[in-house]
């Protein structure tokens, strides 16, 4: 589902040149569930930015889904992105001005999604976490917890088939980061591919695959041992 | 996605209140004092009488000997002397043409209901009413008989008829002017004009009389012109016979010529008359002179608008601009503080062209807005304009056209002043806001 091969990403001022990923090579299967970890600075929020086209990258190929993602001018990305991949942020990045239901709403609306189609998914999510009372709050009204439900449940409602989390526990206390996580095992049972990348160990061992960025590489992944996964790492 | 972009640009300006009413504000100003001088301007230079304005000409005639300059840009005087109107006027072309000249008179009735008072009063021959499109309420003009035998009639307007009678039909009751009574043939409806058109020498804003009456009391009665009477050479006039000889000009002409053909064929009169002028010692030039201007080459060959009109508008538009860059500024600041929720919305598919869209949006409604409370505020500004002049008494108004501009203006600068913050909003690069949001 997702390949990089090479990819490389170069940040460029007048005086330094920063390798923040250099011939990072990844292959990620339908259906997986992935962490990333690795030290500060290693490069994993630019590869799940460059995997969530976020930002390009300096030189290598990224297939997307069989598309060439490298060949996709700006407007088609954001097309691709809103298609394909819901995100999860560590700090929710929930809009302040809308409430739940405004929120989740908001990737819908640029895809296009009639009203009443609209109304059905982000109902729908909204009960898939737990808040559907809630729908008219705004987002400082909730816990960060709930805020992080929020915003799962926005990554959910455009049905992607890639969820791309960064520290999604981060800002939680670790009953909160327990549950949010067991939303993630859940989504991802439901069929959804997820790469979260995480700091906490704990979180890590959780996911069925893992893999470790260092100085921009991919150091090393643990195969997880559940049959089906074992045969699609084996077949990547 | 307009309808959503709207509740967005709302959104935004209920969350900053205070930068959006100064935008708003700034807008509103600049608005209203743009407003306010293209409003005079427009009506000044509208044209008074658009479906005949190229059906009525002026005529000039050049009486002056050789060597004799004029103030007007062709040496050419602008009113005709008596005796050519005259003449003019009972030639068999056009059909329809009028001589007329401005007077005044004291205006009183056989009551004491009404205080005498001073009236301006037009002196014209019948056609006047039907070429420039002169509507009755009560009666009509005088006959083609009552104007040759000069007979003691007048119209009047229905402003005066309201002051003198209460409104009521007051054909055929006496109204005195000075020593002597006139009866009332006709009363005129409202008559809004703008720009006193067929008489630019007494001033173009100025009202339109309240008093018409046939233009061969002249004679009759010796009336002298409230207007200009303006004289080339010497002449020893003593009477009032004299003066209508003489080579003074102080009477306005127009003629109707609805086809090139009658205006060729009038040109050809004028020519003649001229050639058989000459014949009699007057006209000495060598080459016949005469102009027909229509209503809008007479208008601008007077200058009704004057360059200092064009000079504060031109004026206006640059305070226009400069509070424009003033909410260029605050825009700016305004939609890159919003720059981590572009952020979000681009991470989450929105193409850069509908963030530009969405922010485009937000700045055509401050314009809207701006361009209502500047249509107040021009209002306040004609307003004043008004009660500082009499003069601008009519022109200082905003029209349909004007009210309707007002908005499109607004709103065009605006997205003008909109187009750069929009454009560096929405290359917002996702990736550096997420995070640290």
């Amino acid at each position: 589902m997702l390949q990089m091969k090479n990819i490389s990403k170069v940040y460029q001022t007048e005086m330094v040149q920063t390798h923040a990923l250099r011939d990072f090579n990844l292959n990620v299967n339908e259906g997986e569930f992935i962490a990333v970890t690795g030290p500060s600075g290693s490069g994993k929020t630019t590869f799940l930015n460059i995997a969530g086209m976020l930002e390009p990258f300096s030189s290598g190929e990224y297939l997307l889904d069989g598309i060439d993602v490298g060949k996709l001018n700006d407007n088609q990305r954001a097309d691709c992105r809103n298609q394909k991949i819901g995100f999860i942020f560590q700090g929710f990045n929930l809009i302040p001005d809308l409430n739940l239901y405004e929120n989740i709403e908001v990737p819908l609306r640029y895809r296009g999604i009639k009203t009443h189609e609209r109304k059905r998914r982000i109902e729908q999510c909204l009960e898939q976490v737990g808040l559907a009372s809630r729908a008219k709050h705004l987002p400082q009204q909730l816990s960060g917890g709930q805020q992080q439900r929020v915003a799962i449940a926005r990554a959910l409602a455009g049905e992607p088939r890639f969820l791309l989390a960064d520290e999604p526990t981060g800002n939680l206390d670790s009953l909160m980061a327990r549950q949010v996580m067991e939303l993630l095992e859940q989504i991802n049972r439901n069929g959804a591919t997820i790469i979260m990348v995480t700091h906490d160990p704990e979180l890590a061992r959780r996911a069925p695959r893992n893999i470790q960025v260092v100085d921009g590489q991919l150091a090393d992944f643990t195969l997880y041992q559940g049959a089906q996964n074992l045969k699609n790492v084996a077949g990547a | 996605m307009l309808l959503h972009y709207l509740d967005l640009s709302w959104r935004s300006f209920k969350r900053t209140p205070l930068v959006s009413f100064l935008m708003v504000l700034a807008i509103a100003i600049g608005i209203g004092v743009t407003m306010t001088s293209l409003s005079v301007y427009h009506m000044m230079s509208a044209d008074p009488i658009p479906h005949k304005s190229s059906q009525l000409y002026t005529v000039q005639l050049q009486t002056m000997d050789e060597g004799h300059t004029w103030w007007t840009g062709d040496d050419i005087p602008m009113q005709l002397t008596y005796q050519d109107a005259v003449n003019l006027h009972n030639a068999s072309i056009p059909e329809k043409k009028v001589a007329m000249m401005r007077t005044g008179f004291s205006v009183y009735l056989d009551s004491d209901k009404v205080k005498p008072f001073t009236g301006e009063a037009r002196m014209t021959t019948p056609d006047f009413f039907n070429m420039f499109d002169v509507s009755f309420i009560y009666g009509g003009v005088w006959s083609e008989q009552q104007e040759q035998s000069a007979a003691p009639v007048v119209v009047i307007s229905k402003e005066l008829n309201d002051k003198l009678f209460a409104g009521e039909n007051s054909i055929g009751k006496l109204v005195y002017l000075d020593d002597d009574s006139y009866q009332i043939v006709g009363v005129i409806a409202d008559w809004p004009l703008n720009l006193k058109y067929y008489d630019l020498n007494n001033g173009a804003f100025n009202k339109v009389e309240d008093l018409f009456l046939p233009f061969s009391l002249i004679k009759a009665n010796q009336l002298t012109s409230w207007g200009n009477s303006n004289g080339w050479k010497h002449e020893d006039i003593r009477t009032f016979a004299d003066r209508l000889q003489s080579e003074q000009v102080w009477i306005q002409f127009w003629a109707q010529l609805d086809t090139p053909e009658q205006k060729t064929a009038y040109g050809d009169y004028l020519i003649s008359y001229i050639e058989e002028q000459k014949k009699r010692g007057r006209f000495s030039r060598e080459k016949p002179e005469y102009s027909l201007r229509d209503v809008n080459q007479w208008m601008q060959y007077n200058n009704v608008v004057s360059e200092d009109n064009k000079i504060l508008v031109g004026l206006s538009f640059m305070f226009l601009a400069v509070c424009l860059a003033n909410i260029l500024g605050l825009l700016l600041a305004k939609f890159l503080r919003r720059a981590p929720e572009v952020g979000v919305r681009r991470a989450l598919g929105a193409s850069k062209r509908q963030v530009f869209l969405q922010h485009l949006v937000e700045v055509a409604m401050l314009g809207f807005i701006g361009g209502l409370l500047g249509i107040v505020l021009a209002q306040i500004g004609l307003l004043g304009v008004r009660q500082s002049y009499e003069y601008y008494k009519n022109i200082a108004t905003m029209d349909l056209a004007m009210l309707l501009s007002a908005p499109v203006i607004a709103i065009t600068t605006c997205i003008i002043a909109g187009l750069y913050p929009a454009w560096l909003v929405c290359r917002t690069n996702p990736a550096i806001y997420l995070k640290s949001q």
